[in-house]
């Protein structure tokens, strides 16, 4: 029997959701310095105007469902899930306000693909967007990347109970340190001081290029935000193409790597356990796969022979590989050149990457390596159960951080995760078919958008229709939070609606 | 003890900075291997 949530269930979501929407808030006035400093006077207008809508908001929920009660597991699950949609509505209003996007509708589906850094985009005039809202495209995918959860706890939510319940609802099963605020703090130090080498090599490689100190620094800053966050998107609307230049395409692939690795991966290596990174299930793994899409596409990319040297072959087709796998979406080709130019062969190589995706517990979407690599565990282990004898006793372990033996519930669980992306990629295809683009195109797309890729072939774009776009940032949601909390906050409705009291 | 960590973790972005350099020197095989049929 279900039964329907009391109205102290409501007022603990309420309170917390409103804390972390303050949280947010705080955000919003990092674009406002940057445009008072560039003195950009009506875009800091228009991050006032969503700094005091979402300052409103969050105060007017912390005080009206005040409570000192702690999270539940349920309640901390359904806050993360109205989190990020708030973040989604709240942070398109300066984005809808520059006049940039062409409907309220437009501004959410930009805002949903940054914080759940996708990188596909509607924007439209990318070229003559303010540095202020350009940063806070930006800088909403180094929010989401690290989570919005993570964001306020880290800087704004001093000792908040239940922490830990929004933590897990965020996609992240692992605790680095014992204390959830602590990793927190650490997941962001790691971040920073990439940011700053990150920033640094992008610049200097920029001015190398001929841009203007100011221009390459800002830039380096807003790639190295997109690519350590594995979002995609860029300052320019040619995107990495723009700089046409192969050391920034080399710093970028570096970065975009370095995100896709687990943070207590990163904890352990810079804490002196350097051989960790060559036995790690992860590492191992996402190597493994990397190749293996790598040579599917080279393949493909060969039989056609667009890229006729091996240097080519790696600019072009490495980097769109790269970029999917670890689910940044950063392209130096245009979308139409992936219909027009690459094989069907080359194209699949690239689906299967953006399919798998990064680590676990990193910035990275989709089904992730840790699951893969279980799931390749298992099978090993089923397959010596058929060919040794009846009487051997059988058991698989992995290597990830130390030594873990494989228990039917991991396996389980990475392959309810798994299913439920191959589901999502599907449905996302099925709706791209519906409204009459091929079933390539529509795979490709739906699998960039659940997979929180971004890479593009063409489809997502202005005049895409309104489905489609409601049916990409729901794919979006879903594939960031890894879909328990959105089950959750699915069930929690249903139980509002038909549950008895 | 106080400059150990600090030293850890320059070492620490170099491991991995040779991890992501490893994977694109193994990419870049592929490209040759594909175009000169080693």
């Amino acid at each position: 029997m279900i039964l329907r949530p009391r109205l102290e269930d409501v007022k603990t979501i309420g309170y917390y959701l409103g804390k972390i929407i303050l949280g947010l808030a705080f955000t919003m006035l990092i674009p406002v310095v940057l445009g008072l400093a560039f003195a950009e006077i009506n875009p800091v207008l228009d991050f006032i105007i969503a700094f005091e809508a979402a300052l409103a908001f969050g105060l007017i929920l912390i005080r009206l469902c005040a409570t000192d009660k702690d999270l539940s597991w349920m309640q901390g699950m359904i806050v993360v899930s109205l989190s990020w949609l708030a973040a989604m509505v709240l942070g398109a209003i300066p984005l809808y306000l520059s006049g940039h996007w062409k409907s309220f509708l437009d501004a959410c589906f930009d805002a949903m693909s940054g914080f759940a850094t996708t990188g596909l985009t509607l924007v439209q005039n990318l070229d003559h967007l303010s540095y202020t809202h350009n940063l806070w495209r930006h800088l909403i995918m180094f929010i989401g990347g690290q989570g919005i959860v993570i964001v306020a706890l880290s800087f704004f939510v001093k000792g908040l109970a239940g922490a830990f319940k929004m933590y897990v609802g965020e996609a992240r099963d692992e605790r680095i340190m014992p204390n959830v605020i602590s990793t927190s703090r650490f997941i962001w130090m790691v971040s920073m001081a990439y940011l700053v080498l990150g920033t640094l090599a992008l610049g200097v490689t920029g001015m190398l290029g001929g841009m203007s100190a100011m221009n390459a620094f800002f830039h380096g800053a807003c790639v190295f935000m997109a690519a350590f966050d594995t979002g995609g998107f860029a300052p320019q609307s040619q995107n990495i193409l723009y700089y046409h230049s192969s050391a920034f395409e080399i710093i970028t692939v570096m970065i975009m790597i370095l995100g896709a690795i687990n943070f207590k991966l990163h904890y352990h290596v810079w804490m002196g356990n350097r051989r960790e990174i060559v036995k790690n299930i992860e590492t191992i793994t996402l190597f493994v796969a990397i190749m293996t899409t790598f040579a599917i596409t080279a393949a493909g990319l060969a039989q056609t022979g667009i890229y006729p040297s091996a240097v080519l072959l790696f600019r072009k087709g490495f980097y769109q590989l790269v970029s999917g796998q670890t689910g940044t979406g950063f392209q130096t080709i245009y979308p139409a050149q992936f219909v027009l130019e690459w094989s069907p062969l080359g194209i699949a190589g690239v689906i299967c990457a953006m399919a798998l995706g990064g680590a676990v517990c990193s910035t990275t979407g989709a089904i992730k390596m840790l699951r893969v690599g279980i799931i390749f565990k298992a099978m090993k282990e089923d397959l010596k159960r058929i060919m040794l004898s009846e009487r051997a006793i059988i058991t698989e372990k992995f290597h990830h951080i130390k030594e873990v033996f494989l228990e039917d519930k991991q396996v389980r669980s990475a392959l309810m995760i798994t299913l439920c992306y191959f589901i999502l990629y599907g449905l996302g295809a099925l709706v791209g078919m519906y409204y009459g683009y091929p079933f390539k195109d529509s795979l490709f797309e739906s699998t960039s958008a659940a997979a929180n890729v971004g890479l593009s072939c063409g489809m997502t774009g202005v005049n895409m229709p309104t489905g489609l776009k409601l049916t990409y940032i729901f794919q979006m949601w879903a594939g960031r939070l890894e879909f328990m909390s959105v089950f959750t906050l699915l069930g929690f409705l249903v139980a509002t609606l038909k549950g008895k009291r | 003890m106080k400059l150990r960590v600090p030293f850890n973790i320059a070492l620490g972005i170099t491991t991995e900075l040779v991890y992501t350099i490893f994977i694109m020197l193994a990419a870049f095989f592929i490209c040759l291997i594909i175009y000169f049929k080693i």
